[in-house]
């Protein structure tokens, strides 16, 4: 397919995603999903650059995402600060903690990599837990509805219907800036690299700061989603950096199949309509998440869409 | 602070973080695998004993025996699954479905035990051996024992036998020791089986220590880590002495400053280490 007809089928598409939650119903809870689905998506997007793209597992993505929700929820509880500001620190707070995770771990590789970037994981969560600058184990409560304001009007969400179009223009500008990413330099360099670094080095590519670059590039993306979620529960506490998240951005990764523009997307849709509308409730749904991922990757390791060659090659 | 009884703190702790690591040392310098669910492995090692003393009244000894055998049998059916993965040395698809199995851990023991945290009582963990000002229980000395027992055992194992020098033969080159006739394949689950029981010996000895929890598992994950990169990736005398250091630091660092942020500071410690060394302290690993 050419770039302009994929592009065409995509903005063909996008109205239909707008209001997919109006025809599934439209009532409450399926606002409340469709948000869900676009923010985790979002969050999933930001791995996705490093596990598809680099190669590599960051398991620190959950922090980036944690980072982003402390940001908003700190900013806008104790200083009144609007959703410009806190977006805009969100992302600046994640780039520094994407430079410093990114500069520690420039010289790890593979498994090194992940138990380093596991390891931040969870000492992200002590910290959480424990320091009251953070609001401890309480959390950070009470924090207001999301304000936008433009030159000449002043966007607002009360609840989750009326943030829909938010998390959905939140979606939006990350398929355009995953997208953008996969056709740029940086991400032919990041593939280039994680195929074959011996031929990146020779054709005069740096391994060790693309990764950094990458790493930056998608730390704000997962940070982004963290804002928006915020927003969405009105409170943030430790439990943000639960292994829920990890679970599920990886799930959302891996179970599509690799570098498939809107494979996280779908996957996110799977995972959550499965939690918000079949659940088997919290513990039979974590056995449910955590099978599929297994069973993905122990037998289906490009994923759905390996699966699906598979059929369409048998029915030939 | 009574030093005497931080030193005795310490050096239980450390032997118990060995204890705990032990299965994950080998699992790296045999299979270069690592094991994302170690802490859930631990976790449900913990509950079985709990169950299989408080449900269904089974002496303690037997009851380590059981949590074992499930232990080993989780170790045996997770290498099987990952078999394919690990003759290929997929070490992204491994890390992610280890990740996998310890969420499905996670829910399927908090389904059957419930979310509550049980007490883990020992015939050992209720008596007190005095040392003047200072003391501990028969447990943390049967930690102390166990473990330096486990090391010896294992260290014996695989130098001197002829399962050791296959398992070595395989660390050393998986290709060529198929081409010689190992079994690559039987190696692996065995380094898998022996993961699975040696964690949950571990949890049997440790657990009664503090309460259990389904939702436990990454504080002891993130000590196995330091442990394993302290000691040199792969290294069985070295993962013992990383232990007892760690414990040390832990023990007085949870005294002087702050019990809340010790894994903090052990990972502080971790990635001084790397930074510093990227290789670990142990300049050989097997």
């Amino acid at each position: 397919m050419s770039l302009s007809r994929r592009t065409w089928g995509l903005a063909a598409l996008a109205p239909l995603v707008f209001f997919a939650p109006t025809l599934a119903g439209g009532s409450g809870a399926v606002y409340s999903a469709a948000v869900l689905i676009a923010i985790f998506a979002v969050m999933a997007y930001g791995l996705d650059m490093i596990v598809s793209d680099l190669g590599e597992v960051s398991l620190a993505h959950t922090v980036f995402f944690a980072v982003g929700a402390y940001t908003t929820a700190l900013l806008s509880t104790r200083a009144g600060a609007g959703g410009w500001t806190t977006l805009a620190a969100s992302i600046g707070m994640a780039l520094l903690f994407a430079a410093l995770i990114g500069l520690v771990t420039l010289r790890l590789r593979e498994f090194v990599f992940s138990l380093v970037t596991y390891a931040i994981a969870v000492v992200a969560a002590t910290l959480a837990q424990n320091w009251s600058f953070l609001g401890g184990s309480d959390g950070v409560r009470g924090i207001p509805m999301l304000v936008l304001e433009l030159p000449s009007v002043v966007l607002q969400a009360k609840n989750d219907r009326e943030l829909w179009p938010f998390a959905f223009a939140l979606l939006i500008i990350t398929l355009y800036l995953i997208d953008r990413f996969r056709h740029s330099r940086l991400g032919s360099a990041a593939v280039m690299t994680h195929l074959n670094s011996r031929l990146a080095i020779m054709s005069g590519i740096d391994p060790q700061r693309v990764r950094l670059q990458v790493f930056l590039a998608s730390a704000p993306i997962t940070a982004a989603a963290g804002w928006l979620y915020a927003y969405q529960r009105a409170y943030v506490s430790a439990d943000i950096l639960d292994s829920y998240f990890l679970i599920l951005m990886l799930t959302a990764v891996v179970l599509p199949g690799r570098r498939i523009l809107l494979g996280p997307l779908f996957a996110t849709v799977l995972v959550l309509s499965q939690e918000k509308f079949l659940s088997l409730g919290g513990y039979a749904d974590k056995i449910i998440l955590g099978s599929v991922l297994i069973v993905v990757l122990a037998f289906f390791p490009k994923g759905l869409a390996g699966l699906w060659d598979w059929v369409v090659k048998r029915r030939r | 602070m009574n030093l005497t009884q931080q030193l005795i703190n310490g050096l239980v702790l450390g032997h118990a973080f060995a204890l705990v690591a032990i299965g994950w040392t080998v699992l790296l310098g045999v299979a270069r695998l690592v094991n994302f669910g170690h802490g859930q492995m631990y976790m449900l090692g913990a509950f079985m004993t709990w169950w299989a003393i408080s449900g269904l009244g089974l002496p303690y000894p037997v009851a380590i025996a059981v949590a074992m055998g499930v232990g080993a049998a989780v170790g045996l059916v997770l290498q099987r699954i990952m078999l394919q993965a690990t003759l290929e040395q997929n070490l992204v698809s491994i890390m992610i479905m280890t990740l996998g199995v310890g969420y499905v851990l996670h829910g399927a023991a908090a389904l059957i035990f419930g979310s509550t945290g049980q007490i883990l009582d020992t015939p050992l963990s209720t008596t007190d051996i005095t040392l003047g000002e200072s003391f501990l229980t028969y447990q943390e000395a049967a930690i102390v024992i166990v473990t330096i027992v486990v090391f010896i055992v294992l260290e014996l194992t695989l130098e001197r036998t002829r399962v050791g020098r296959l398992v070595r033969m395989v660390a050393e080159d998986p290709k060529l020791a198929e081409l010689a006739g190992v079994n690559v394949r039987n190696v692996y689950l065995g380094v898998f089986a022996f993961e699975g029981a040696a964690v949950a010996l571990a949890a049997a000895m440790v657990g009664p220590r503090t309460p259990i929890l389904t939702s436990m598992g990454f504080d002891e994950v993130i000590m196995t880590f330091v442990v394993v990169v302290l000691g040199g990736i792969g290294s069985v005398y070295g993962s013992y002495f990383a232990g007892l250091a760690l414990g040390l630091f832990t023990a007085f660092f949870g005294a002087l400053i702050s019990p809340a942020y010790t894994t903090a500071a052990a990972f502080l410690v971790l990635i001084a280490v790397l930074v510093l060394r990227p290789g670990g302290l142990a300049t050989r690993a097997r």
